[in-house]
């Protein structure tokens, strides 16, 4: 619980610097009018949501391995994040000449798959947590705590350290590297609870 | 309370919440970026503040969780908010009185604010939502709720009220939003519960007392509130902008020396005199020097409109094409004398874009010369009109011969940058012309413009008069101050000796953006009268 936990903070940390320099590719591309500014971040946010619904509809479903599929969109969100603003670029050049709506409906598109992958992760957790404590309010608390607080201390050091020292890509590297890490120890963590779980049956039937 | 009512009013305060929450971030947001002139690591440290207080809250609210009893959660809900209101309302103010000496302790307002309705989510979760295996799909759906408020929060805060309304009256509509939220609560506790007729009327008549209050004392708490944000240690009462522009892409405020203030910073001058000269106007002029015959020139940046109301009667001038980012800047130009026959000017077109995106979306539009009075190099997202990647995409728009010319506002990386794009290259004061072609600066044509450019029937210089000659004499000497070997800011300056200058400077690209963050925390000073 307290590793799950600690990936949780990593996992806000990386999301939020992906949010702070997806924006600033986004506005270069497609402008820092205010139009630009608010079509960028609405579109963040109902990603987000739409995150949301598809990890709690996933979650629903006890019997499904849910550290498993943090550990698989952790690893998704690391893969889109690396080749992320080259295809934004790339997207950004080929989609200039289009109409105010259409480039809203884009600039979603773009980011649909991360920030959905970003909101599934609440859900999943909660999902999991709330299983064992069988306390709602104290699971989301507790969740929404660590991965509000890593987003808070990402979106500090973004601007004081990551973004001035080492520029956009590095720091989009470094929350990629963040989400593999994580990703791959929510695996681990995966593995040894399922083997746990193995562990339990053979005792059982030998007891038995 | 049955799950058929819980459930729903969890979703409606986990939305409202998000509205609010997202409402009240965008408006302070205006206050914040005004105050430190927009630098790039406010945005940052204004939602590290609001997260981390967020976090602090959900994970104090826990405490809270151990309460089954639904009417005890909704009370302590109703408080969380009225509170959270109360903090948010008072965060702009408080802001205010401080900007004299720090803006450290207002982000402490911020978080506080922000940590009492981060407690709202965890704590509704709780009243709403059984521990059972649809405890994930639940919570997705009031985390969506909460999202859709926070969207809603964005588009019409962000996107029409502050548009229509000024920081004070949104502040107090969100306050009566807040409000209206905690008398829901209270209400919906007093079904799940039967309070005395004396607690229910008391709560409630905190909320209209809290209501009533806050329209009384906002005349005193917004009082002045730009002039405190701008002049900070060196406002007193007796200044008082003369205008002042909200609109949903900023703030503009002029005071009454005719300066022009956007976004907190100094932003020019109203004013087409080289003799009254606040604003060095001398370099709009300078345009007529660097190209034999500019007739299709495009400027980024209105401002005050008086360089482009200048550029457009120099000799040669047939088209201007300028893109400004904020319609506001249109409305104080027709209300100012000095400037206001610029929008009837049929040489003129104003375009409502972001400059680099209209280029980008104007590819066939080719310039003689390219004008921009960029602001401060250390603002944020400027690094878009001052980059390698920007400067390429100027260098696409102009015409054989063609050049672009800018303000550095001084920095060696700017400068360096520009002098490093393109082969050609000189210092105009703070700013820099750049071309692909060799730059010169003809004095024939400097004096000549400066001899005889009339604007709405005056003359640039009015030679008759023995100051106006003096005046004359220091801009021909200026435009012979190219190969001075020591350097001065009140000159010009080849290329080689700009290169020698600033080798120690960066180079500006989209991915560094190394000139916004030259000295990251500073609280900028009071601007000068």
């Amino acid at each position: 619980m307290r590793l799950l936990s600690l990936l949780f903070f990593v996992s806000g940390f990386a999301a939020l610097v992906y949010q702070v320099v997806w924006q600033r590719t986004l506005f270069a591309i497609y402008g820092i009018n205010i139009e630009s500014v608010t079509v960028v971040v609405t579109a963040f946010m109902l990603g987000l949501g739409l995150g949301s619904l598809a990890g709690g509809a996933i979650s629903k479903d006890a019997r499904r391995p849910v550290v498993l599929l943090f550990a698989l969109v952790e690893a998704s969100i690391g893969v889109f994040g690396a080749v992320s603003l080259p295809l934004f670029r790339a997207v950004g050049q080929i989609t200039l000449a289009l109409s105010p709506a259409a480039v809203a409906f884009v600039t979603f598109l773009l980011i649909l798959a991360p920030t959905m992958l970003m909101g599934s992760t609440l859900p999943l957790l909660v999902a999991h947590f709330t299983r064992r404590s069988k306390n709602v309010g104290q699971s989301v608390g507790l969740l929404y705590f660590i991965n509000t607080l890593g987003s808070a201390f990402a979106s500090i050091v973004a601007v004081l350290v990551l973004l001035p020292r080492f520029g956009q890509l590095s720091a989009v590297h470094a929350a990629v590297a963040l989400n593999l890490a994580a990703a791959l120890t929510a695996f681990v963590v995966h593995a040894r609870e399922k083997k746990s779980a193995k562990g339990e049956k053979k005792g059982a039937r030998v007891m038995a | 309370m049955g799950t058929r009512v819980r459930f729903p009013l969890t979703l409606a305060v986990a939305l409202m919440a998000g509205f609010i929450a997202l409402s009240y971030e965008i408006l302070w947001y205006r206050a914040f970026s005004f105050v430190s002139w927009s630098r790039p690591t406010v945005f940052g440290l204004l939602l590290g503040c609001y997260l981390f207080g967020v976090a602090l809250g959900s994970f104090g609210s826990r405490r809270f969780c151990r309460d089954t009893e639904s009417a005890g959660a909704l009370r302590a809900l109703a408080w969380f908010v009225f509170f959270s209101d109360v903090v948010g309302f008072l965060v702009i103010p408080t802001l205010a009185r401080l900007a004299h000496a720090t803006w450290f302790p207002a982000f402490g307002v911020v978080a506080l604010s922000a940590g009492l309705l981060g407690a709202v989510l965890p704590l509704v979760a709780h009243f709403g939502i059984p521990a059972d295996d649809r405890a994930g799909q639940r919570l997705s759906y009031v985390y969506l709720a909460n999202i859709i408020g926070s969207a809603g929060g964005s588009f019409l805060t962000g996107f029409v009220l502050m548009d229509a309304w000024s920081t004070p009256v949104i502040s107090i509509f969100l306050g009566f939003v807040g409000l209206a939220m905690v008398a829901l609560l209270l209400m919906a506790s007093s079904l799940a519960s039967r309070p005395t007729k004396a607690a229910l009327s008391a709560g409630l008549g905190a909320v209209v007392l809290a209501g009533a209050g806050a329209v009384a004392a906002s005349p005193v708490l917004f009082d002045h509130l730009y002039e405190r944000l701008l002049y900070k240690e060196l406002y007193s009462p007796e200044q008082a902008f003369v205008e002042v522009v909200e609109n949903r892409h900023g703030v503009i405020a002029v005071n009454p020396y005719q300066q022009v203030f956007g976004g907190g910073a100094y932003d020019g001058a109203f004013n087409v005199s080289l003799v009254d000269d606040k604003n060095v106007i001398e370099r709009a002029f300078a345009v007529a020097a660097l190209h034999p015959q500019p007739k299709q020139v495009l400027m980024i940046g209105l401002s005050s409109g008086s360089w482009a109301h200048v550029v457009s009667h120099l000799p040669g001038v047939e088209h201007l094409t300028i893109v400004e980012i904020n319609p506001g800047y249109l409305e104080l130009i027709g209300r100012q004398p000095q400037v206001k026959s610029l929008l009837s000017n049929p040489k003129v077109d104003i375009v409502i874009d972001d400059g680099r995106r209209w280029l980008l979306r104007h590819p066939e539009r080719k310039f003689d010369f390219i004008v921009m009075n960029a602001t401060y190099h250390f603002r944020a997202h400027i690094t878009n009109l001052l980059s390698v990647e920007f400067l390429e995409l100027a260098r696409a728009h102009l015409l054989p011969g063609g050049v672009h010319y800018f303000n550095t506002t001084s920095s060696e990386d700017v400068q360096r940058t520009a002098a490093t794009v393109f082969p050609h290259a000189m210092r105009v004061i703070n700013f820099v012309a750049v071309s692909d072609s060799p730059l010169g600066f003809d004095p024939v044509r400097w004096e000549r413009a400066l001899r005889e450019v009339v604007i709405d029937g005056l003359p640039a210089l009015d030679l008759n008069e023995p100051h106006q000659r003096d005046v004359l004499s220091r801009l021909l000497a200026l435009g012979k101050s190219l190969d001075e070997r020591e350097y001065a800011f009140y000159a010009l300056e080849r290329r080689d000796a700009l290169l020698a200058r600033t080798a120690a400077a960066q180079i500006v690209t989209d991915d560094n953006m190394v000139c916004e963050w030259e000295d990251l925390l500073r609280f900028p000073k009071g601007s000068n009268l």
